[in-house]
């Protein structure tokens, strides 16, 4: 071949390492996925939350308010996650990458996102704790039972709940681009009929009881260890799935 | 020459039908290819497996002697534009560029916004709502400023008007002048093309009917004008593939060569050789199945033009 061009300023060799980089970067060119609207989602609960300790507070309870309104972030990383898979591979596959580059950018590319949403729920929590609750005893990242092994476990729980959601919405983007919508709705439902027979088998016995126990006894780091078994599972059945899908 | 793709007994099934089969073929470096077909021919099927964006039931695939298949050494080395690319959610075409710049190594920036300009394609604009031919010219001016060593391109003019098209095969012909590499055009509008191919791919219900140079492709019919009655004796008992005429005057295109003694018949008879239309030629074997080769060898009587 004799068609070596000459490299504009900033062109770039593509090495496969600066490839997998290339597809973080992919990933972010459009902000608004990945960085915009899960700051609108965060900033909107966490004021709507302080909104709603605020009208309650002068009602004369005195303990500490909790709320689930924290989660709302982290599950909108299944959407993420189902984003950064749906018209994306199909443009990396235009830009000629491989499916493994794509796959290891794009959990990248999450990693680093759900860093920041976990870096934003301590530094939260911290002024929670600092504040007693914005001076009103009122919660939104500040959970004892998450906070008990101090800032940095919270931290890594929050980071392994968003992949383990990020990771759950690419899984399912792929299987219904690969297989159509009719095989995830009956996995959705299989796995339902799964968590029905496991509530089933839970009252037959009458274990409720036990199994409230061992929750509450479970510390929540030992939860965080299980999201993250489970997250690696999802992530390699992903790939599985990734490798033969055709565009 | 070099072959930069060697297809080897190829074959594609879908569940019901088949889409390749037992497709060999090999294509050489530095030569522009139309691929040619009826829709559904196999076409996109074809391409999308050399380039590793689909995969084959049986048969072996090499490009650059390797086995495309998440080979990212060997995938850099192409771009495939298809007909509709998909763009990532509420993405721009300079979001487009900025990342086709990032993985194509031969990728030339001024080029890309020279034919920004020409094809005058607004960049803040999400793709969305880009007219359907501003979004063709996202792709094709991809598979030209990549300057991929091989480039697909399959019916990449979509929603083109006539200056579009007309753009992109100038810049195409002229681009390859100054760096040759090889292109594989798929296309329908066969004559438009037919000037830029220097080699044709034929394929038809997933068999490749035609596999040969532009130049002996079109050798394997005739094309005469002038007096009507003096063609009809010519072409009297040959199979004709396209006929037209105004007044008393007809241009006829028959199936295979012509003798010496034909060409004295013309000379004498003040008729006249006109390039043979490849469109005409390829319609009429996809209509028909594939033009026999022994039968048109055996017309070539003695002289060949």
């Amino acid at each position: 071949m004799t068609t070596i061009v000459e490299q504009p300023s900033g062109g770039m060799t593509s090495r496969p390492k600066s490839r997998t980089w290339g597809v973080v970067r992919l990933q972010f060119t459009n902000k608004q996925t990945f960085v915009w609207v899960p700051v609108v989602v965060l900033g909107g609960v966490w004021l709507i939350t302080l909104i709603i300790y605020w009208i309650v507070s002068p009602s004369g309870a005195n303990s500490p308010m909790y709320s689930g309104g924290s989660q709302a972030p982290l599950w909108y990383f299944a959407v993420v996650g189902a984003q950064a898979m749906n018209l994306t591979f199909y443009f990396s596959q235009a830009m000629s990458l491989t499916r493994r580059e794509f796959y290891l950018g794009s959990l990248l590319a999450a990693g680093i996102s759900a860093v920041g949403i976990s870096l934003v729920f301590v530094a939260l929590g911290l002024i929670e704790q600092a504040t007693d609750g914005y001076g009103i005893n009122g919660y939104f990242a500040y959970l004892p039972w998450i906070w008990e092994g101090g800032p940095l476990a919270a931290g890594t729980i929050y980071f392994v709940l968003t992949m383990l959601w990020f990771v759950l919405g690419f899984w399912f983007a792929i299987v219904k681009n690969r297989f159509g919508s009719l095989i995830v709705a009956v996995s959705l439902i299989g796995i339902a009929l799964v968590l029905v027979a496991g509530a089933a088998w839970v009252s037959f016995n009458r274990a409720w009881p036990e199994v409230w126990m061992r929750l509450v006894d479970a510390q929540a780091i030992g939860l965080a260890c299980w999201a993250l078994g489970l997250t690696v599972v999802f992530a390699l059945g992903s790939y599985l799935t990734l490798r033969r899908l055709t565009s | 020459m070099n072959s930069v793709v060697e297809l080897r007994h190829l074959t594609k099934v879908y569940k019901s039908m088949i889409a390749l089969n037992d497709v060999s073929l090999s294509i050489e470096q530095d030569s522009i290819y139309g691929l040619l077909g009826r829709n559904g021919a196999g076409k996109t099927t074809l391409m999308s497996i050399l380039t590793a964006q689909n995969f084959a039931t049986s048969g072996e695939v090499e490009v650059f002697g390797e086995n495309p298949y998440e080979n990212a050494r060997v995938l850099k080395r192409m771009c495939f534009v298809r007909e509709s690319q998909k763009y990532p959610e509420d993405s721009k075409a300079k979001h487009a560029f900025a990342n086709a710049r990032r993985f194509f190594p031969h990728w030339d920036q001024v080029f890309a916004e020279e034919l920004i300009e020409e094809f005058r394609l607004p960049l803040n604009t999400t793709v969305k709502k880009l007219s359907r031919g501003q979004q063709s010219a996202i792709g094709v001016i991809i598979g030209l400023a990549s300057r991929a060593e091989i480039t697909f391109f399959d019916e990449p003019y979509l929603g083109f008007d006539a200056v579009a098209r007309q753009t992109f095969y100038d810049r195409l012909i002229a681009d390859y002048a100054e760096h040759p590499r090889t292109v594989v055009l798929s296309s329908h509008l066969i004559d438009e093309v037919a000037d830029l191919i220097e080699n044709v791919i034929v394929i038809d219900r997933g068999s490749i009917i035609i596999d040969d140079s532009a130049e002996e492709v079109r050798k394997r019919a005739v094309n005469i004008v002038g007096d009507a009655d003096a063609i009809a004796r010519l072409v009297a008992g040959r199979e004709v593939i396209h006929r037209e005429s105004l007044g008393r005057v007809a241009s006829v295109t028959m199936l295979g060569r012509l003798s010496s003694v034909d060409h004295e018949y013309i000379a004498d008879a003040n008729l006249d050789l006109a390039p043979v239309s490849l469109q005409q030629l390829i319609v009429r074997t996809t209509q028909e199945g594939p033009v026999d080769p022994s039968a048109a060898a055996t017309e070539v009587r003695s002289v060949q033009t």
